[in-house]
């Protein structure tokens, strides 16, 4: 507990202390109590653009991991045998522990100018040239992210509908409802908190990726922790600082409301 | 049973959408490492033939060996003193009967989910600016306890929650002294947890990029290397090494899950 005050909280609070002040011509730190980091945050568009960007970028990624996560965990919890959901679980863990790095990169070689898709898409005669419409813009960042996150969400999803009664489905069904109403009314209520952790999983991460827009998003791609890191790359610490503690704040804020519905152990303690 | 008339096709469209999706999580990780024998010097289409050339270009490459050995060194304290702490706090989370449970478990989960660039930022300036220390391997070793303490305490903990008491009980009931209890009962019983998280740690530890980028010095980790090499472009050897990471993490992986399972059928078995 000590430590994680030590090494985790105090960093933050002090960075906190950081926004506060300003630098310099020399960029130098001066303790000059202001709200001017934040300030600027609020009045300058390119901020509010790309944390608002970063924001549809989450959602967007969130929503097509859910979208893919649900039939998916479904189809594997109802239909298949248990021997066979735990061995395509496994499946779907094991990149998700690999290097988050080495899957990112993994990526330029299927996306790149040479990569798989174009000689694929050259191959099949659709396209003359190589195309860059997948690599350095935002579609790219998106396809990418989804491959990365898209374990959290299976696994939450998993752990949700593992616990579910599919026979009453049917109950509903024999009742008079129709399938998409026992959907709704019987399951989705009870998975639930397996959805909120799912998308909080998905989400939140993301608000602090940089490393993604770095190697395939190219100039545009850029989402608010590329600001950060630059802000600091230019040793610019309180402005730097400053956008940190705005998403820290937010990440925090969220999983408080959630912290009942969050379950961590669902995700990270299955082996 | 199915009740829908089209349940046959339903559960077929769900089958091929499945197999669509483990084909996309495996299809970057299988072009990774076809590109690791290909010949020309750029990875990519059209493979223009296959050799183990970057394999031996990797074995001999000296800055690999020491980003290498600073990586393990790095994971191995990490994983040491984050199976310890964390195993301690999983006691005082479970066991304690504190007011705070909530409050602890939020704050143990707080840096799993805050984003490392936020965790590595705050090091960075604690350590530069506020306390004057220079960046090297062992702030990286700080800013690695910062998340992987935070995995043990939740697996550890996770154990001792289904743990049965009982058996504390009955060892003291039969004269054991607690010291004994704890080391021939509880122990034993919770090993494969706090091995899980150990094995756990190293990985997490090994593999970490965002944390180390910002609180490492003028050394180099693993990641980092690959971080420095991928920056310029894509090499075959950067793939022949990532293949070798990828299968020391897939075994690792398969010694974690192994322990976990076992864990659980003890338990399932306990509680019947």
């Amino acid at each position: 507990m000590f430590m994680l005050t030590f090494l985790f909280l105090v960093p933050m609070a002090i960075m906190f202390v950081f926004s506060l002040w300003r630098t310099n011509t020399n960029f130098d730190v001066v303790a000059d109590w202001n709200l001017n980091n934040y300030a600027r945050f609020f009045n300058q568009p390119t901020y509010i653009r790309t944390f608002a960007k970063t924001l549809v970028m989450a959602a967007a990624v969130t929503g097509a991991g859910l979208a893919l996560a649900l039939p998916f965990t479904y189809f594997l919890v109802r239909y298949t045998s248990r021997r066979l959901q735990r061995a395509v679980l496994l499946a779907v863990i094991v990149p998700f522990w690999t290097s988050y790095l080495l899957r990112v990169y993994a990526w330029q070689a299927i996306l790149g100018e040479r990569g798989a898709l174009n000689q694929f898409l050259m191959g099949i005669g659709l396209i003359k040239e190589p195309t860059t419409l997948l690599v350095y813009n935002d579609l790219g960042v998106f396809v990418v992210l989804v491959y990365v996150y898209f374990p959290f969400a299976a696994l939450a999803l998993y752990a949700a509908l593992e616990k579910f009664d599919f026979t009453q489905l049917n109950a509903a069904q024999d009742l008079g409802a129709r399938p998409d109403q026992a959907f709704r009314h019987i399951l989705l209520p009870q998975i639930r908190t397996g959805i909120i952790t799912a998308c909080i999983f998905v989400f939140i991460p993301i608000l602090g990726e940089f490393l993604t827009p770095t190697l395939v998003g190219g100039a545009q791609g850029s989402l608010i922790a590329n600001l950060v890191v630059n802000f600091f790359r230019q040793a610019q610490i309180p402005e730097g600082s400053a956008l940190a503690i705005v998403i820290a704040v937010f990440v925090t804020i969220v999983l408080i409301v959630f912290r009942r519905s969050l379950r961590v152990e669902d995700v990270v303690a299955r082996g | 049973m199915p009740v829908s008339p089209f349940a046959r096709q339903t559960r077929w469209g769900l089958a091929v959408l499945a197999g669509a999706i483990l084909a996309f999580l495996y299809l970057p990780i299988a072009f990774l490492i076809l590109f690791s024998f290909e010949v020309a010097d750029t990875p990519g289409f059209p493979i223009t033939g296959l050799t183990t050339h970057w394999y031996e270009v990797m074995l001999s490459d000296s800055a690999i060996h020491t980003a290498l050995f600073n990586s393990v060194v790095v994971a191995v304290i990490v994983a040491f003193l984050a199976t310890v702490i964390g195993t301690m706090a999983a006691f005082a989370l479970v066991r304690g009967g504190s007011r705070f449970a909530g409050t602890s478990r939020l704050l143990f989960t707080l840096p799993i989910m805050i984003p490392g660039v936020l965790i590595g930022i705050g090091l960075l300036i604690f350590v530069r600016r506020a306390v004057g220390l220079k960046l090297g391997l062992d702030t990286v070793i700080a800013g690695h306890l910062v998340f992987t303490t935070s995995f043990v305490v939740l697996i550890v903990a996770a154990r001792l929650q289904g743990f049965d008491r009982r058996l504390e009980w009955a060892a003291a009931d039969l004269g054991a002294s607690s010291r004994q209890t704890l080391r021939y009962i509880v122990l034993p019983l919770i090993a494969p947890a706090i091995i899980a998280g150990a094995l756990l740690s190293v990985t997490l530890s090994i593999d970490e990029f965002v944390i180390t980028f910002f609180t490492i010095g003028p050394q180099l980790t693993l990641p980092l290397y690959i971080y420095t090499q991928i920056k310029f472009g894509v090499t075959p050897e950067v793939n022949a090494l990532a293949t070798v990471i990828l299968v020391v993490t897939l075994a690792v992986f398969g010694l974690l899950s192994l322990l976990l399972s076992s864990g659980r059928r003890y338990r399932r078995r306990g509680s019947e």
